[in-house]
C-alpha cells in the first residue's frame, strides 16, 4: 500500500495537485441515488432535520447540547437523542418553538437566522439550504419519523489524501473536500453541506466551514470530516520548497520497519540522519533495554568489540537481562496502577499489591505472550492476596467500591488506548463509539464484586453471572455485554469476561494488538506513532500508519512476543540513528527521521546516578538493595489518591499512579528538579558516600585515568580533548584530593547529557 | 342538584387502610438501619429515633418529621436521596421500598405512636361547598354582530393552546393564530371572531361576570401583552403591557382592575387595567413564569414557574403570602376552585394537587395523575404531565395530561372518570358555566365536546 501511493505520487508530480491517487483493487460501488443535495419534499426529522441541528452547531457542548440546555432549551449533545429532540421541539412548549399555522413566524427559524435575540447569534439566512429543510419540515406539520428511518452506516470522505506542491506564488492551492453518507438502506448522499471539518496541523492546511482546503507551508497533517457518529480523515502533505533539489541517499535498511520509515520520509522530503556512534548507541540501549547505564566493563569490553554484529548482540544480551524484566514491569505496574496500602476497604493492602507485582515480574521473566498476560487477568478471579492477577479488580480503579464505569473507562484506556468514557453521556463526538458501544462495554463488569475474605485485607475476586447489565442513559434499555464494535452481545449466563478476553486479545483485535505495538514503540523511540499513546482515535491518527501496522502484525505474528518485536526494533537502522539534524530533518520529531532527545524517566533516572556512583538507594518499606524501577508504592495509608512515597519521585515526575493516564508520567523540566540536583541530597549522597573515587584514589590510578572512568560512568563516553585538557587542568591542581574529582563527577551528572537519553 | 358533602374527610389517607404506629411497625425499622448513629447512645446532628418523642422532636437543627407531609419531611428525603453519597442509611444499602413506604405512609398518616394514639395531622374539611354566584343585570353576554374577519391564510391549524369558557354564558372563547374564535356550546357553532394581530394568544380568560375577555400571547422572543375585549360588540377595551417576549401566563382580576402578566422574564407583573401602568412586580420566582390566576374573591394572586415553584401573594399590596414547594418540574396549570378554598396545580413531573388555599397544605397529592401506558419495548421515563386543569361550577376538575387522557376528579381528590383523547395530545381544558359540557383542545387545533359522562358530543371548527 505505502509503495503504490508512493509510485503514485512520483507519477503525477508533474501537477499542482494530486488528489485520491491510491489506486483501489476494487473500484467502489456506484451510488444509487443522485449526490446533489436535494431538500426532500417532506423532511425526515432525524434524516434531514437533526443534521442541520449538529452542522449549525445547535446541539454541541457550548449551545443547547449542554447537559442543562441553554437559554431554557436542550437539546441532546450531537444529536444522541433523537426521540427527546423531537419532544422538546415540537411537543415541550406546544405552539412556541414552531408555528404550524404560520411556519416562517416559527421560533426556530427566527432564531436560527438572528431575527430575534439569539445568544447564538445568526446560524444561517434564508436562501440557505438549512433553512429550507427546517421550514419545508414546518410546512409538513413537523412530522416525527415514521417507524425505521435508514440511518448513516459509514461516511467517506475524498480525496482521501493530497499532496500540494509549495509554490512560489501567492495563490494557494486549494482543494474542495466532498462528504458521502452510505445509510442502512443502501442509498448514498452528498453531505457536505452537513458536515463539520477540522484540521489538526493548520500549518499544513486550512479549511472552511464549505470543505475548502486551503494548503499551507510544508508538512503533514489530516483534514477531518463529522457527519452523524462518524469521523474521518484524510492525509495531506505540502510538499517543501527544496522539493527540485531533493534526493534520496539511498541509506542501507535492516528490516521492514526501516523500510516503511524510509518510504514516509521519501514522501515528506526528509532524509534519515546518520548512524549514532558506539558510545551513544551503548548508552541509549542499556539505558533503553535495561533501565539504568552501562557499566565501565561493559563499555570497554563494548568499544574493543570490532565484530560488524556487535549492536544486535548488545540487544540480545540486555533483552535477555533481568534489568530488561524489572523495567517492563515497571512499565506494567505503572499502567496498571500497581500501589499498596494499609487500609484495608479498598483491597489494595501491600500484601495484594505485591502478589500482583510478583506475578506481572513473572510473566514477563518468562516471557509470557502478551495476549495471554492481558487474559490472564481480565479472567481474574479468587483471593486478592494469593491471586495475583485478580488485582487487575483491585488496583485499576483503587476503591471501597468496584464502579464499573470507572473500571470500563481505565480499562480500555490502558489495553486499547481508547477513551470511551466520552460515550457515557453522547456519543463519542471524535470517534466512531457510541453510547449503546458504551453501556455494553460496561456490562462485561456490572458482575464484578468484591466479597470480605478471612481477614480484613482479603477481598475474593468473583463475577455474579445473575447481576443486571448496565442500562442506557437515554432510555433505561438494558444493554446486554458487547464487544466494542460488536453487533451481537456476548451469550448469557457464563461470566462475560471469557468472550471478553477471547475477542480483546486476538491476533485479529487491531485495537489491541495496535495499543500495545504503539505503546512499545513509544519506549524505544521516545513518542509513540500515535500520541498520546493512551488516545487512539480516528481523529488522533498514526504519524506513520504503514508502520503502526507492521509492527502490531510483527507482534500478532509472533504470538506476541514481547522480546521478538523489542529486538526487532531496536536492531532496526532507525533505532540507531543519530539525534543530530540534517539539513532536511531539523523539525522532525515524529517521523523517526532522528533520534529523539528524551529525558529519562524519574525511577530510570535514579537508578542511573545510584549505577554511575556506585551507591546505594533505599526506599521506605522495601529492602535494602531494591532499584527505583523495582519499587512500586507502599504506603501505610489508603491508595485512592496520589502516592509518590519518594520525594524524588514526585520532583523528577514519576507517575502518581492516581490514574492510568500515560499522561502522568511527567518528563518536563521544573525549578524544583535544578535546586534537587544542586542543594538536594540524592545527588551528594550518592557521589560522597559512594566509593567510586576513593577506589580509584586506592588504585593509584593517574588524573587522567579517573577523569576518563568518570566520564564512561556519567556519560558512557571518554571525554573529548578539549574536556580532557580542561578537566585535568582542575583535577593536576591537587591530584589527590577526593574534593575535586567529586565536584567533577557531580558536574558531569548533573549536565543536560546525563538527564537525557539520546 | 348535587347533594352537599359535608363530611370531614382525612387529608391524603393512604391506600393501606391499616393504621401504621411508630411503636409496631416504624421504632423496628429504626433500630434495624438507624438508631446505632441515632439512637440513645450516639445521637448525631443531635437526632434520637430510639424514643417516639425525641424523633418527632427531631435534631439540632430541627423536626425531621412533619406529620402529613413526608415529601417536606427531612428524614424521609434523606432516605430516598438519590445521591447515595448523602442517603441514608450512609455507606450502606438503601431500605427496601416496602420499609420507605411504610415510613411514608407513618408520615402521610400524622406519626401516630401507639393504635390508640390521634393523628398528628390536621384534619381538614376540603369538600365543596356551593357558591352563588352574585346574579348581574341583563341577559348573558353573547358576541353579536361581530365584524367579519378574512378568512384566516394559515398552513396548519394552530394548536389550541389558550381556550376559555365564560362563567356565566354558554360561549366558549378559543385561541388560533393572531385571532380568537367564539363558539356557541350548546350548538357548537362560531358566533364571532375577534383578531389578536399581537400573535399568537397563549392565555384567555374571561372575566369573572363574563362580560370581559383577556387575551395575552405576541410573537415568541419578540413582544408580549394582554389585549381586553368586550365580549359583547367584539371591541378592543385595552391593551396591557409591552413585553419583551410572548406573555406565557396571565389573568384578570375578578374586579377587573388589574390584569397579571408573566412569561421568559421571570417576574410577575400585576398592571392597573384603567391606565395601563405597572402597579407592583413580583421578582421571586426564579424560572419562567407559566401561570397565574386571581382567586375568585380577588384578594390573593397565584403565580407558578418552570421549576415548579407556587407563590400565592396578596393581590392588592403583591407581598408574599405562602410558597407551596412541592412539584419538581415545570407547573403547566393552576386554578382556583370557585369557591375559593382550593388552589389545583399540575405539572410536567405527573403531579396534580390540591392545595388548602388558607394555610398552603396539599390536601391531596396525586402522584402520576396521568400514568401513560407504556409501549412495548419502550424504556426510561414517559412524557407524564398534566397540561391543563379546569374546574367545574360543582367544584369538580377536569384535567389533561400527556398521557392523552382527560381525567375528571371530586373535589375530595378521587378521579370519577377517566376519557381517553387519542387522536392528538389534550393541551387545554374547559367546564362549561352550567357544569354539562366538557371541552378539550388539542395540538392539532381540534376542540372536543364531550358531556357529563365524557361522552363525544361532537366535534367542531
Amino acid at each position: 500500500m505505502a509503495r503504490a501511493n508512493f509510485k503514485a505520487l512520483v507519477l503525477l508530480l508533474a501537477t499542482q495537485l494530486l488528489p485520491g491517487a491510491t489506486p483501489k483493487a476494487t473500484p467502489k460501488p456506484a451510488p444509487k441515488s443522485a449526490p446533489k443535495p436535494i431538500i426532500p419534499a417532506t423532511p425526515s426529522f432525524r434524516r434531514d432535520v437533526m443534521p442541520v441541528f449538529f452542522r449549525a452547531g445547535c446541539n454541541q457542548g457550548t449551545c443547547h447540547g449542554s447537559a442543562r440546555g441553554k437559554d431554557g432549551f436542550m437539546l441532546s449533545l450531537f444529536g444522541y437523542d433523537p426521540k427527546g429532540d423531537y419532544y422538546r421541539i415540537t411537543q415541550e412548549y406546544v405552539g412556541r418553538r414552531v408555528n404550524l399555522a404560520a411556519p416562517e413566524d416559527s421560533l426556530l427559524l427566527l432564531k436560527a437566522q438572528g431575527k430575534v435575540p439569539h445568544t447564538g447569534g445568526r446560524l444561517f439566512t434564508k436562501d440557505s439550504t438549512y433553512y429550507q429543510i427546517l421550514l419545508r419540515w414546518i410546512e409538513a406539520g413537523a412530522p416525527d419519523d415514521a417507524g425505521a428511518v435508514p440511518v448513516p452506516v459509514e461516511i467517506t470522505l475524498s480525496p482521501d489524501h493530497m499532496v500540494f506542491k509549495s509554490l512560489a506564488v501567492k495563490v494557494k492551492p486549494t482543494q474542495q473536500m466532498k462528504v458521502t453518507a452510505r445509510y442502512s438502506d443502501g442509498t448514498t448522499r452528498d453531505v457536505t453541506d452537513l458536515a463539520l471539518f477540522s484540521v489538526n496541523t493548520p500549518s499544513t492546511a486550512t479549511i472552511n466551514k464549505t470543505g475548502l482546503l486551503t494548503a499551507g507551508t510544508k508538512g503533514d497533517g489530516f483534514v477531518f470530516a463529522r457527519f452523524s457518529r462518524f469521523t474521518i480523515g484524510s492525509e495531506i502533505i505540502v510538499l517543501p520548497p527544496n522539493d527540485a533539489t531533493y534526493r534520496w541517499t539511498n541509506p542501507p535498511a535492516n528490516n521492514e520497519f526501516d523500510r516503511i520509515v524510509y518510504d514516509r520520509l521519501q514522501k515528506l522530503r526528509l532524509l534519515p540522519s546518520q548512524l549514532c556512534d558506539d558510545e551513544t548507541f551503548l548508552r541509549r540501549a542499556t539505558l533503553d533495554l535495561t533501565g539504568t547505564l552501562p557499566s565501565v566493563a561493559e563499555y570497554r569490553n563494548f568499544m574493543a568489540d570490532t565484530a560488524p554484529d556487535k549492536r544486535a548482540r548488545l540487544v540480545d544480551r540486555l533483552i535477555a537481562s533481568d534489568g530488561f524484566t524489572d523495567l517492563w514491569t515497571d512499565l506494567w505496574s505503572e499502567m496498571l496502577r500497581v500501589k499498596g496500602g494499609g487500609y484495608g476497604p479498598t483491597g489494595t493492602d501491600v500484601k495484594a499489591a505485591e502478589s500482583y507485582h510478583e506475578w506481572i515480574r513473572g510473566q514477563i521473566a518468562r516471557n509470557r505472550p502478551l495476549n495471554e498476560f492481558v487474559a490472564d487477568q481480565i479472567n481474574g478471579t479468587g483471593s486478592n492476596l494469593t491471586d495475583g492477577p485478580a488485582n487487575l479488580y483491585t488496583m485499576l480503579v483503587h476503591n471501597t467500591k468496584f464502579t464499573p464505569k470507572a473500571f470500563a473507562s481505565d480499562f480500555s484506556q490502558v489495553f486499547l488506548g481508547l477513551r470511551i468514557q466520552c460515550a457515557e453521556c453522547h456519543n463519542h463526538p471524535f470517534d466512531r463509539w457510541t453510547q449503546d458501544d458504551y453501556y455494553g462495554w460496561v456490562s462485561f463488569f456490572n458482575g464484578l464484586k468484591r466479597k470480605q475474605g478471612a481477614e480484613p485485607r482479603e477481598f475474593y475476586i468473583y463475577n455474579d453471572p445473575a447481576a443486571e447489565p448496565a442500562k442506557h442513559l437515554v432510555d433505561n434499555r438494558p444493554m446486554p455485554a458487547t464487544v466494542l464494535g460488536g453487533e451481537a452481545p456476548v451469550p448469557k449466563g457464563t461470566d462475560p469476561r471469557q468472550a471478553l478476553s477471547d475477542w480483546l486479545t486476538s491476533p485479529k483485535n487491531d485495537l489491541f494488538t495496535h495499543n500495545l505495538a504503539n505503546r512499545i514503540w513509544a519506549q524505544y523511540m521516545g513518542s509513540g506513532l500515535v500520541e498520546p499513546v493512551d488516545d487512539m482515535r480516528i481523529s488522533n491518527p498514526p504519524a506513520n500508519k504503514a508502520l503502526l501496522d507492521a509492527l502490531a502484525a510483527h507482534l500478532a505474528s509472533s504470538g506476541f512476543d514481547l522480546r521478538a518485536l523489542v529486538r526487532e526494533i531496536c536492531t532496526s537502522r532507525v533505532y540507531q540513528l543519530s539525534a543530530k539534524p540534517n539539513a532536511t530533518n531539523t523539525g522532525d520529531t515524529r517521523q523517526s527521521s532522528r533520534a529523539q532527545l528524551r529525558r529519562l524517566r524519574a525511577d530510570v533516572l535514579l537508578d542511573a546516578i545510584v549505577k554511575a556512583t556506585d551507591g546505594d538507594r533505599t526506599f521506605n518499606m522495601f529492602p535494602k538493595g531494591v532499584k527505583a524501577i523495582q519499587h512500586y508504592p507502599r504506603t501505610t495509608g489508603d491508595t485512592t489518591g496520589n502516592t509518590f512515597t519518594d520525594n524524588f519521585f514526585q520532583t523528577f515526575g514519576r507517575s502518581d499512579r492516581s490514574t492510568v493516564s500515560a499522561s502522568d508520567t511527567r518528563l518536563e523540566p521544573t525549578l524544583s528538579q535544578t535546586l534537587h540536583f544542586i542543594a538536594g541530597d540524592t545527588l551528594q549522597d550518592q557521589i560522597t558516600k559512594g566509593k567510586v573515587i576513593p577506589n580509584l584514589l586506592t588504585a593509584k590510578k593517574s588524573p587522567d585515568e579517573i577523569v576518563e572512568e568518570l566520564y564512561i560512568r556519567a556519560l558512557s563516553r571518554k571525554p573529548d580533548p578539549e574536556e580532557r585538557k580542561a578537566m585535568l587542568a582542575i583535577a593536576q591542581q591537587d591530584p589527590a584530593n577526593r574534593k575535586t574529582y567529586e565536584d567533577i563527577f557531580w558536574s558531569l551528572i548533573d549536565s543536560t547529557e546525563f538527564l537525557f537519553n539520546h | 342538584m348535587r347533594k352537599l358533602n359535608l363530611v370531614l374527610i382525612l387529608a391524603a389517607f393512604p391506600a393501606t387502610g391499616a393504621v401504621i404506629t411508630y411503636d409496631d411497625q416504624i421504632k423496628p425499622i429504626f433500630r434495624e438501619h438507624c438508631m446505632k448513629c441515632h439512637g440513645e447512645d450516639e445521637p448525631k446532628a443531635g437526632i434520637n429515633l430510639g424514643s417516639y418523642d425525641t424523633a418527632v422532636k427531631g435534631g439540632s437543627a430541627g423536626a425531621v418529621l412533619v406529620a402529613g407531609r413526608a415529601s417536606a419531611s427531612i428524614l424521609f428525603n434523606a432516605i430516598t436521596d438519590e445521591n447515595e453519597d448523602k442517603r441514608m442509611p450512609l455507606r450502606n444499602a438503601p431500605l427496601s421500598q416496602a420499609k420507605i413506604e411504610l415510613i411514608r405512609d407513618w408520615i402521610q398518616t400524622g406519626l401516630r405512636e401507639t393504635e390508640k394514639s390521634a393523628s398528628l395531622a390536621a384534619n381538614r374539611d376540603i369538600g365543596f361547598h356551593p357558591v352563588v354566584v352574585a346574579k348581574t343585570d341583563g341577559p348573558p353576554p353573547m358576541p353579536e354582530n361581530f365584524p367579519v374577519l378574512p378568512a384566516a391564510t394559515q398552513k396548519h391549524p394552530f394548536p389550541v393552546v389558550a381556550m376559555a369558557a365564560s362563567p356565566t354564558a354558554p360561549l366558549l372563547a378559543v385561541g388560533a393564530y393572531q385571532r380568537v374564535q367564539f363558539l356557541d356550546i350548546h350548538t357548537r357553532t362560531v358566533l364571532g371572531e375577534i383578531p389578536f394581530p399581537e400573535g399568537q394568544p397563549n392565555v384567555i380568560r374571561f372575566s369573572t361576570d363574563g362580560r370581559t375577555l383577556m387575551v395575552a400571547g405576541g410573537k415568541p422572543v419578540q413582544s408580549g401583552s394582554a389585549v381586553l375585549y368586550d365580549v359583547h360588540t367584539g371591541k378592543r377595551l385595552a391593551k396591557i403591557g409591552d413585553e419583551l417576549d410572548a406573555v406565557l401566563a396571565a389573568d384578570i382580576s375578578p374586579d377587573q382592575q388589574m390584569v397579571a402578566l408573566g412569561g421568559s422574564g421571570k417576574s410577575v407583573k400585576v398592571y392597573n387595567t384603567a391606565d395601563g401602568k405597572l402597579r407592583y412586580k413580583l421578582a421571586r420566582h426564579t424560572d419562567w413564569i407559566t401561570a397565574l390566576a386571581f382567586s375568585p374573591d380577588g384578594k390573593t394572586l397565584a403565580s407558578a414557574d418552570r421549576a415548579g415553584a407556587i407563590h400565592l401573594w396578596d393581590a392588592n399590596a403583591g407581598s408574599i403570602l405562602l410558597t407551596l414547594a412541592e412539584h419538581k418540574a415545570s407547573v403547566r396549570a393552576l386554578v382556583w376552585r370557585i369557591d375559593g378554598k382550593m388552589l389545583a396545580s399540575g405539572g410536567e413531573d405527573g403531579v396534580l394537587i390540591w392545595w388548602d388555599a388558607s394555610d398552603g397544605w396539599p390536601a391531596v397529592i396525586k402522584n402520576n395523575a396521568h400514568p401513560p401506558k407504556r409501549p412495548e419495548g419502550v424504556f426510561g421515563v414517559l412524557p407524564n404531565g398534566v397540561l391543563s386543569a379546569a374546574f367545574g361550577p360543582n367544584g369538580d376538575l377536569l384535567t389533561a395530561g400527556r398521557d392523552r387522557q382527560l381525567r375528571l376528579w371530586n373535589p375530595t381528590g378521587s378521579q370519577i372518570r377517566a376519557i381517553p383523547q387519542e387522536s392528538s395530545l389534550p393541551i387545554q381544558v374547559a367546564v362549561s358555566q352550567d357544569g354539562k359540557t366538557l371541552v378539550a383542545g388539542d395540538s392539532a387545533g381540534q376542540v372536543h365536546f364531550l358531556d357529563e359522562k365524557g361522552k363525544p358530543v361532537a366535534a367542531a371548527r
